[in-house]
This record gives structure tokens, C-alpha cells and sequence, in this order.
């Protein structure tokens, strides 16, 4: 048997005979080397209550190169790409090392939910909405984790969206981590409200930055 | 062991891997502004470079003549050549080099720990002192936390070469110069013995942090670092470079004799110094020290014997 099989049964094995660690690895298909991996969000985290799949790759050289992993789960944080679930993390790149595991690496991605790095971002404009509001960054990234990993409810819903005459659009303005009362603003001068939102997020139109932003060249962008 | 799956029938390596959903490849030309590549594209385009400098250059080569060496540095530093012609003048007349991957040091050193006992005049006791040796290292690493299902195949890679020396391997032979040079190109077994390596020097470091954290610095930035932090980036990952406290700490651990030949184009009379790393209740003593050459950033193996001669 090669060596990456052995490796990685006695791994898979050794997690499911491992309650305590709150981490489990199951199949994906009929192969040992795709796997799915499973923990909860951290506590006092805005990911707090959700359930996060972790897609696992094992390449060929492994354990002598890292395994490769990204979010199934949709994960509003600065170290993982909202588009794609890509995460920026060293074990995973240059720091990777044989004596880590499966498991080992998935509490790391737990660990990085809890501290993220926003000076080495994987998704840039998350990274932004983060350094600008972490406020309002955690009601995001909370309402993401309702949203997408089954997290509680967020209590009063997101910051400026009181008024819940639609849904629909409330989720959309909540889920790029905008105010209700802003998007109204420029959708009043006849912009698609779709449009709206991708340039208020583009340009990080959030707590003391829209001081800062020009409507003009809020205009300007929408114009464009 | 009951595993839960069996080997696939068409092989390792077919499973269809999903396309890696990542970045798109990074186009370098006159007009790049590098200072524009986020940091995941930095290290794309480092990890590409790097991939194109280290070609097919096999993880440890034959034995060549220290001339092949010579001529490369002919049309470039005087000083350097004479500290390669001092070389052959203290009997260094072969290299044996190393793929510049990062884990030169260790892989050196393993073969050249391995090949010293092979060329021991009595190899049984060689091989049973080697052994013993190594199997202290097993409760080393326990006590260091690191978990055995991670290093007990690296364990047994590097066990099984060593008692090849006088144990024919089931329908097989006992080791020679050939078998060892051959093992060690094979990836999968020359990285399992460099990973063990570097977890021995890991847990050498982690166990005994008096003695050795005044010395751990961010080899990069120089600030002092705490020990598990220092062992987890430069220690235990693949491809760091071995530097002085990693290299004592290895030859202490497993009671080695090592010289360091620095060929680093300083001297000013053509001589070369020699680092000796030395255990003081090495019980190997009767065997030479392994002779290992280091130009800046990179390890090879000196030897004393012509290629003809093995």
C-alpha cells in the first residue's frame, strides 16, 4: 500500500475515534484522497452556532505537501474568499509541515475563524469591511453564518434594516454588510438596487468611510 | 489494523482531483508591477521559480569529481577556487550534491550517517549501536507531543535502510553504495527519513528549551522566538533550511560526528574553516565525521575516496 493511503487511513481513523475534538472527516465520493471536513463555529465568534464543510483534496505527494482545502460553506471572513471559499493561511502553503493531519489542519481553520489576519487577506474587500467596522463586519459575518452554516437567527436583524416590508432585499443588502438607509439613498435617484450594492461594497461605503466617500463619486462609480 | 479503504484498484494518484478553484495563472512580463501581486500571487509566482530552479537535479547524486566543481566557479570568484583547490589539498577530491530544496542539510546528513555505518569496518556493531540509538529517539518525540501515527512510517523508513546493512530485505539484498544512492532519489523514501530527521532536531529543541532557546531567532527578521513557535515554522516544515541550532541539536540527538567545511569565498588566504559539531559521549567515535561542504544557503557531501574507487 502506498504511503499516502496508509497515511491517510490511520488519520480517518483516528478522527472518528476522537470525540472530543468536534471535528469529523467523511467521503465525498468513492475516493480516500476527496474528502469533507466538519466542525462547528468557534464560540463568541460572529460564527458562533454554524456548521462549516471544509472541501479536502489529498494530493500525491502527501504528507510531504500540504493537503488541499477550502470552505464548501460560504464564510464571511478576510482570510477566505467569499466567491470561492479559497483561504489564505500558512500551514497551507509554505509553513505546511508532515506532522500535521487532517484533523490537526482543520482546527487550525477553527483557529482562524477566531483571529483573522487582515493584513493577509484572501478576499480583499472582506478584509476592508474589517478594518473599517468590526461592528458591523461581525453582523455580517454573523448573518452569513445564519444564511449559509444554519447559525441562530440574528436577534433584530441586521444594523438599519428595521423596517421588513421585503425580504428578499433586506437579505441582499445584510449579506454585503451594508445600511438599508444608503442603499435607499442612491436607489432613489433611479440606480438598480443590484447595481447599488455591488459599488456601495466595492468601495467599502461603511461606518466612518462614508464621510469620507463623495456621493459624486458614488454617482460616478454607478454611472460607469 | 482493520482500514477503512484498500488500495484503489487502478492505482494511487487517479483520483480526479477538482480543478483548484484559485487564482488565475500569473502572466510576469517587463510591464508587472510586483509591488501589485497580492501575497497569494507572490507566492505562486515564488513557488514557479522556485519549481524552475530546481530542475531534474536529483535529491542526492552520484559521486563526482571536486574539479566539476572547480570549473563551475573558474570564470567567477578567484577566492572561491582557492578555497576548492585547499579542499582537494586536505583529500576532498569528491562531492556528492544535494537538490537545493531546503531540506539539503538533512538529507545530507542522513546519507551520510547511513553510508558511514555501511563502510564501518564492523557493521554489526555499527548497525546495533545506530539502532538503539534510533529507537531512543521514538520516546524523544513522544515527549515532544508529536503523535505517532504522524512519524511511525518515517520511523520505519529510515529503521528498515539501516538494519538493510546486515539484514537482507525479504527476497533481497543487503544495502550497498548503489542501493542507498537509489533509495535516496526515490522521494518517498529520502523525504521520510529528512521529515524524521527534522522532527528528532524538533524534538531535541522542544525537550531541552533552557538549553537551547536563547538561540532561537526569526531567521529572517532576527527576533528572538518562542520554542514551539520557532520548531513549528523552521524546524518541522518542509523545505526550511537547517542553521546552527538545528544542526546541534540533530548531531546531539543522534550522538553524530560532523564537519562543516565553509566554502563562502571570505578568506583571504585561501583556506577553508571547518565547523566541528561534536557529542561528547558519541559511542560512534571509531567512525569518521561526516564531512558535509556548505556554500551560503546550500549543504552537500565531501568525500575523501574518487568515484572510481567505490
Amino acid at each position: 500500500m502506498d504511503a499516502r493511503l496508509r497515511r491517510v487511513n490511520k488519520e480517518i481513523t483516528d478522527c472518528k475515534n476522537d470525540k472530543a475534538s468536534n471535528v469529523q472527516i467523511e467521503l465525498i465520493d468513492n475516493s480516500p484522497f476527496h474528502l469533507k471536513g466538519t466542525f462547528q463555529g468557534p464560540e463568541d465568534t460572529p460564527y458562533e452556532g454554524g456548521c462549516f464543510d471544509v472541501d479536502i483534496v489529498i494530493p500525491e505527494a502527501y504528507p510531504f505537501q500540504p493537503v488541499k482545502m477550502k470552505f464548501i460553506t460560504k464564510v464571511y471572513h478576510p482570510n477566505v474568499s467569499s466567491a470561492s471559499g479559497a483561504i489564505c493561511l500558512d500551514i497551507l502553503k509554505d509553513a505546511w509541515s508532515p506532522v500535521l493531519t487532517l484533523k490537526s489542519t482543520l482546527i487550525s481553520l477553527q483557529s482562524l475563524l477566531c483571529s483573522p489576519e487582515p493584513n493577509d487577506p484572501q478576499d480583499a474587500e472582506v478584509a476592508k469591511h474589517y478594518m473599517t467596522s468590526k461592528q458591523s463586519f461581525n453582523d455580517t459575518a454573523r448573518y452569513w453564518t445564519h444564511i449559509y452554516a444554519g447559525g441562530p437567527e440574528v436577534s433584530g436583524a441586521v444594523k438599519g434594516s428595521k423596517v421588513t416590508q421585503d425580504d428578499a432585499e433586506q437579505d441582499e443588502i445584510a449579506m454585503a454588510g451594508l445600511e438599508k438607509a444608503h442603499v435607499d439613498q442612491f436607489e432613489s435617484l433611479g440606480f438598480p438596487r443590484s447595481k447599488v450594492i455591488e459599488v456601495l461594497r466595492r468601495l467599502n461605503y461603511r461606518g466612518a468611510n462614508v464621510a469620507k466617500i463623495n456621493e459624486d463619486r458614488v454617482v460616478e462609480e454607478l454611472l460607469k | 489494523m482493520q482500514l477503512p479503504f484498500e488500495p484503489p484498484a487502478s492505482g494511487p494518484g487517479t483520483s480526479s482531483e477538482p480543478a483548484n478553484a484559485s487564482r488565475p495563472p500569473i502572466v510576469v512580463n517587463e510591464n508587472t508591477d510586483i509591488s501589485q501581486l497580492s501575497q497569494a500571487q507572490l507566492y505562486d509566482l515564488n513557488q514557479n521559480l522556485l519549481d524552475d530552479a530546481v530542475p531534474d537535479q536529483p535529491l542526492i547524486g552520484p559521486l563526482t569529481s571536486m574539479s566539476t566543481l572547480r570549473a563551475e566557479y573558474k570564470e567567477g570568484s578567484r577566492s572561491f577556487v582557492d578555497q576548492i583547490d585547499y579542499l582537494i589539498s586536505q583529500g576532498y577530491v569528491s562531492i556528492r550534491r544535494a537538490r537545493g530544496d531546503g531540506d539539503c542539510f538533512y538529507r545530507s546528513l542522513a546519507f551520510g550517517f547511513i553510508e558511514n555505518l555501511l563502510n564501518s569496518p564492523q557493521t554489526d556493531v555499527a548497525v546495533a549501536i545506530a539502532t538503539s540509538l534510533l529507537e531512543s529517539t521514538v520516546p524523544m518525540l513522544e515527549e515532544a507531543g508529536f503523535q505517532e501515527l504522524v512519524f511511525e512510517d518515517f520511523y520505519e523508513v529510515l529503521l528498515s535502510l539501516i538494519q538493510q546493512i546486515d539484514t537482507p530485505e525479504p527476497g533481497g539484498t543487503t544495502l550497498t553504495s548503489e542501493i542507498l544512492l537509489e533509495a535516496f532519489q526515490s522521494p518517498e523514501v529520502s523525504n521520510s527519513v529528512v521529515v524524521y530527521l527534522r522532527l528528532v532536531a524538533s524534538a531535541q529543541i522542544r525537550n531541552n528549551p533552557k538549553e537551547y532557546a536563547p538561540f532561537l531567532f526569526h531567521p529572517e527578521i532576527g527576533e528572538p522566538m518562542d520554542t514551539r513557535e520557532f520548531c513549528e515554522h523552521f524546524v518541522e516544515a518542509v523545505g526550511k533550511e537547517a542553521d546552527h541550532v538545528q544542526m546541534t541539536a540533530l548531531t546531539r540527538a543522534l550522538k553524530m560526528s560532523v564537519n562543516v567545511a565553509y566554502l563562502d569565498g571570505r578568506s583571504h588566504t585561501g583556506k577553508v574553516d571547518f565547523v566541528e559539531f561534536r557529542d561528547p559521549d558519541s559511542q560512534l567515535e571509531n567512525n569518521p565525521p561526516i564531512t558535509l561542504l556548505y556554500r551560503p544557503g546550500h549543504y552537500d557531501i565531501l568525500d575523501e575516496r574518487t568515484a572510481e574507487a567505490l
